[in-house]
């Protein structure tokens, strides 16, 4: 019977991760940029939801679209000024810039809003739902539920909209999409700014599971790699099946070897992958 | 190739510009200053916690001051806190320290945060031979080094289990099972241990023991394993951010004990603000709390007057933290006075010897540096607000329990 | 014979410097020797071999843990050292076996988790204090004496580790790691055994980590996990070579003394804003200066290029 808590358990957190992970995934498909930012955008979602929740009792859930535009402005300005300078060099060249971006951002929001923990309370929390021994967060499955229909969003996003097949095309060869007519510059700044948005909703939904300091960005980081090698890179239906299936591999792996082995599995699978199946278990081959 | 020549002259310049700016950097003092070190974290993972410690020490050395420095040798000091942020970065903290000692020529030093980063940087105090004194290192490891300039207003890591395990265990006989969740870095490890052994001293079951990473962010496994074991008593030990997470991932997954003990979160105010009705009823214990009544010869004098002048500086009421730094430094000063000199090696002699009540309660040391004069409260949250459950001197309620 | 000449008047100056009879400038000093290290060992993976490693933390925390395990059980400090260092080498080339495969980013991501992974780890392992960290014997010598001791030690780790680049660079090892650089398949046609090259690369870079990671570990006689296996040791060593010049022998040294001086200068003023300004140093370099300082004195001084 605990089983089936322990797999609800995985499957919510599965739900989180793959939201957390679609953006860094896209952006690393299509561009061949490991953004390091990821996780400090994500961490900025939530302290957008946090400031809107406290000083003007904002929901967080109204406040993933506001997070998700003010990371899309973001990402757009640092992808068109800076980064797409060298999004062609060497994976050295793009790692460390994007890394030392993110040590600067990261500094910018803990002068700005101190090291200490937030948490936004709910006045009026979703309290659980039992289902027979099953104990479900209301407000987990909530944020769950919004941040699965947001990846659907994405995704119909890509394959139906002309930015989405412009930017399909930019991944799929790059020389031939200029050809045809693409803005490049263009697309990248746009890909790099999606994938901001869908970071700072992520931190939205985030805020009100997960305590906010710009320590957690890190923790955020980590997941999306992971995520993103299991489930194949700038796949959106990989990433929703690489986060569930970390979800449910941390939660059973904990509930075996003990949490404070979680970590260590979930790197210990990344590197198994890396070695025997590196494009993930539904993306094509990625850029190398 | 390169040209070698041109490659050594510009290593030179950089490296004599780097000279420069570090050996121009020391300040010219006067001469009747006492200066007193303190490396803290004051940005990164536990600037909480060092923001904390300079508030303390900056009310003492107001206070110190205010009544016109301290008064040793026929001499009269002025206090001057050398402050430098090592960024939650332990090895940092230990360079800091051993630069205040080498560069800012500070006399004495307050310790940084936590028994890690304590325990490391006492090896530079040790090395030296200047006193240093720690609020916020409780642990044994730090002790049992057997140095003879690290001291601590911290009691041993058994002193804020073993009451409280005695306290319920008297109080209700039908509390049997406990379900023990600790945090894997020094203290909350350590402390999580000691409260082990005080339970199964007391002849409770521990149904289930488990350690969780820095840094995690989701409790479900771990929570719904002491879910399994059905406990009677739930206990988690670790830092404030991660006793929050607990409490509420306790109540979302429908975890419920008739005790519920966290260290050491509960103590300050931000617990109970940000869990909100969740906190009713915790139990923890705190080496000090501004419930407690002393009287002493220290510069405040009394519980009360800290527990004023506290309220007139910050507002509100002190932490451990935050009157064990004050208290450093109260003691500090004690012993600089009774040596009549502010030399190192003299004043430590006299911290070791005292043995004297202060606004924070008994302080005498044993051999290794620990205080093991206190007698840390337990307390109850009701209503928001700490209860004392014991020492039955300063009690002010009797332990309420959890419903089943 | 001029680089021999260079490390020798460098060394030379050093070596002199505790003369000057500044404790926190031989402190300073050990600090740039271990940067020069860790730089300079990167270098042959990263800079001759074309592989971005972010392995050095991993290596790193091997050897201090693996140095103080030794030391605690009664092994003289220099011995463990040595051991350290060893048992590094060994460790790199079964990790090179594994990952050497990939490339690009999915060898720099798999480099980086490796740290992380030993990390948690050494966390829950018996024997290594777990998250309690673990204490290493104090020298029973003066202060000045430990400072010098330790200060000579990594500054003869530093000489040896750039001797040996510089008998490498010249190398048949380093001329076959340039040209997997330029294009690894190739050089695998032209008869250049990839794998082979590439472990020797790798386990080159993880030989002198590992002993600076063993010294630093008897240096501040406490250890704990997330500071040995902070993954800024793993994006320094790679700051510093692109400060000083990738691929060149000089340079990883040359951007350890820079970077190491705008360390002290900004940790000294700009206290809340040390890491923002290790960014920004990240991000003009890799926008303006890419091929590092060297590059810029190169072109203002050209020499003529002698055939090879």
């Amino acid at each position: 019977m605990i089983y089936l808590q322990i797999a609800a358990n995985g499957l919510v957190l599965g739900g989180l991760y793959a939201c957390i992970s679609v953006g860094f995934s896209l952006v690393w498909g299509v561009l061949n940029v490991i953004n390091i930012l990821h996780g400090t955008f994500i961490v900025l979602g939530s302290y957008v939801a946090y400031f809107g929740y406290a000083h003007a009792g904002i929901h967080p859930f109204f406040s993933i679209v506001i997070a998700g535009l003010v990371l899309y402005a973001l990402g757009y300005v640092l992808q068109a000024g800076i980064i797409n300078r060298v999004v062609t060099a060497p994976v050295l060249i793009t790692l460390t810039l994007t890394f030392g971006l993110d040590l600067v951002l990261n500094n910018a929001m803990l002068v700005a809003f101190t090291a200490d923990y937030r948490a936004v309370t709910l006045a009026n929390p979703l309290g659980s739902i039992e289902i027979g021994p099953v104990f479900l967060p209301g407000d987990r499955v909530a944020a769950m539920a919004l941040a699965l229909l947001l990846t659907v969003l994405l995704y119909r996003l890509l394959r139906d909209s002309s930015i989405g097949r412009a930017i399909v095309a930019v991944r799929m060869d790059r020389e031939a999409a200029t050809l045809m007519g693409v803005d490049v510059k263009h697309i990248n700044a746009v890909t790099f700014a999606i994938g901001a948005f869908m970071a700072g909703a992520a931190g939205a939904l985030l805020s009100i599971i997960f305590p906010i300091s710009p320590l957690n960005s890190q923790v955020f980081l980590g997941k999306a790699f992971v995520v993103c090698v299991l489930g194949g890179l700038g796949s959106v239906p990989g990433a929703m099946v690489g986060g569930l299936v970390l979800g449910i591999i941390e939660s059973f792996g904990s509930y075996w070897f003990g949490p404070e082995h979680a970590v260590t599995l979930s790197f210990g699978l990344l590197l198994v992958l890396l070695f025997v199946r590196p494009s993930g278990l539904l993306g094509r081959r990625g850029y190398e | 190739m390169l040209t070698t020549k041109l490659s050594c002259r510009i290593a030179s310049v950089v490296v004599a510009i780097g000279v420069a700016s570090v050996v121009a950097g020391g300040p010219a003092f006067a001469q009747d200053v006492i200066k007193v070190g303190a490396p803290l974290p004051l940005t990164g993972a536990v600037s909480p916690e060092g923001l904390k410690q300079k508030r303390g020490y900056d009310i003492w050395a107001e206070a110190a001051n205010a009544k016109g420095g301290i008064k040793a040798g026929g001499k009269t000091y002025r206090v001057e806190i050398v402050y430098t942020d090592y960024a939650s970065n332990t090895p940092r903290a230990v360079q800091s320290a051993e630069r205040m000692i080498t560069e800012d020529k500070v006399q004495f030093l307050f310790a940084p945060f936590g028994s890690g980063a304590t325990k490391a940087a006492s090896a530079i105090s040790e090395k030296y031979g200047i006193p240093m004194l720690a609020p916020s290192a409780s642990s044994a490891e730090i002790f049992n080094q057997n140095f003879k300039f690290i001291f601590s207003t911290l009691t041993g890591n058994e002193t804020v289990s073993v009451p409280i395990a005695k306290l319920v265990t008297a109080k209700n006989k039908d509390i049997k099972r406990v379900a023990i969740l600790a945090r894997n870095d020094l203290f909350p490890l350590a402390v999580a241990q000691e409260f082990e052994k005080a339970v199964k001293a007391q002849g409770l079951e521990v149904v289930t023991s488990e350690r969780y990473a820095i840094g995690t962010m989701d409790h479900s496994a771990a929570i719904t394993q002491m879910r399994a074991a059905r406990p009677d008593w739930v206990y988690a030990s670790g830092y404030i951010n991660d006793l929050m997470l607990i409490r509420r991932q306790m109540n979302d997954l429908g975890l419920k004990a008739q005790v519920i003990t966290l260290i050491a979160g509960p103590a300050y105010q931000e617990f109970a603000k940000t869990v909100g009705p969740l906190a009713e009823n915790i139990t923890t214990m705190s080496w000090w709390h501004p419930a407690v009544r002393y009287k002493g010869k220290d510069i405040f004098g009394s519980t009360e007057a800290f527990n004023a002048a506290w309220e007139k500086k910050y507002g509100g009421e002190a932490d451990y933290i935050e009157a064990g730094s004050a208290a450093c430094g109260a003691i500090l000063q004690m012993a600089i006075e009774a040596a009549g000199s502010v030399e190192p090696a003299k004043v430590r002699d006299a911290i070791a010897a005292i043995d004297a009540e202060t606004f924070y309660g008994r302080v005498k040391f044993a051999p290794g540096g620990q205080i093991n004069s206190l007698q840390p409260p337990v307390l109850q949250l009701v209503g928001g607000k700490p209860v004392v459950l014991w020492p039955d001197a300063i009690k002010s309620g009797e332990l309420r329990f959890l419903p089943k | 014979m001029r680089t021999w000449f260079a490390l020798f008047v460098v060394a030379l100056a050093l070596a002199s410097l505790p003369l000057t009879g500044n404790n926190y400038l031989l402190r300073l000093a050990t600090t740039v020797c271990m940067y020069a290290v860790m730089a300079q060992s990167w270098n042959f993976i990263g800079g001759l071999a074309g592989y971005p490693s972010f392995a050095t933390a991993a290596f790193f925390g091997f050897g201090a843990y693996t140095s103080a395990i030794l030391q605690n059980h009664g092994a003289p400090p220099m011995l463990a050292w040595g051991c350290a260092g060893l048992a590094a080498l060994v460790f790199a080339a079964f990790l090179g076996g594994a990952i050497l495969h990939l490339r690009g980013h999915y060898f720099a991501i798999a480099s980086l988790i490796v740290a992380e992974m030993l990390r948690e780890i050494v966390n829950t392992m018996p024997g290594t204090g777990g998250g309690k960290g673990m204490n290493l014997p104090i020298l029973k010598i003066s202060i000045a004496a430990q400072a010098q001791f330790f200060f000579y030690s990594m500054l003869a780790l530093a000489l040896f580790c750039t001797a040996a680049a510089i008998v490498i660079h010249r190398s048949k090892l380093g001329f076959g790691l340039r040209c997997i650089q330029q294009n690894e398949d190739a050089a695998s046609i032209l008869g250049v055994n990839t794998y082979a090259y590439k472990t020797a690369a790798f386990s080159l870079s993880a030989v002198f980590v590992g002993m600076a990671g063993a010294i630093y570990a008897s240096w501040v006689n406490y250890i704990e996990p997330p500071d040995v296996f902070d993954v800024l040791l793993a994006v320094k060593p790679l700051v510093m070579v692109l400060l000083g010049g990738l691929g060149t022998i000089f340079g990883p040294a040359l951007g350890a003394v820079i970077l190491l001086t705008f360390e002290e200068l900004v940790w000294r003023n700009f206290l809340t804003i040390h890491a923002a300004a290790l960014g920004l140093i990240i991000v003009v370099l890799v926008l303006f200066l890419p091929n590092g300082i060297l590059s810029l004195i190169r072109e203002r001084f050209p020499r003529r290029e002698r055939p090879r």
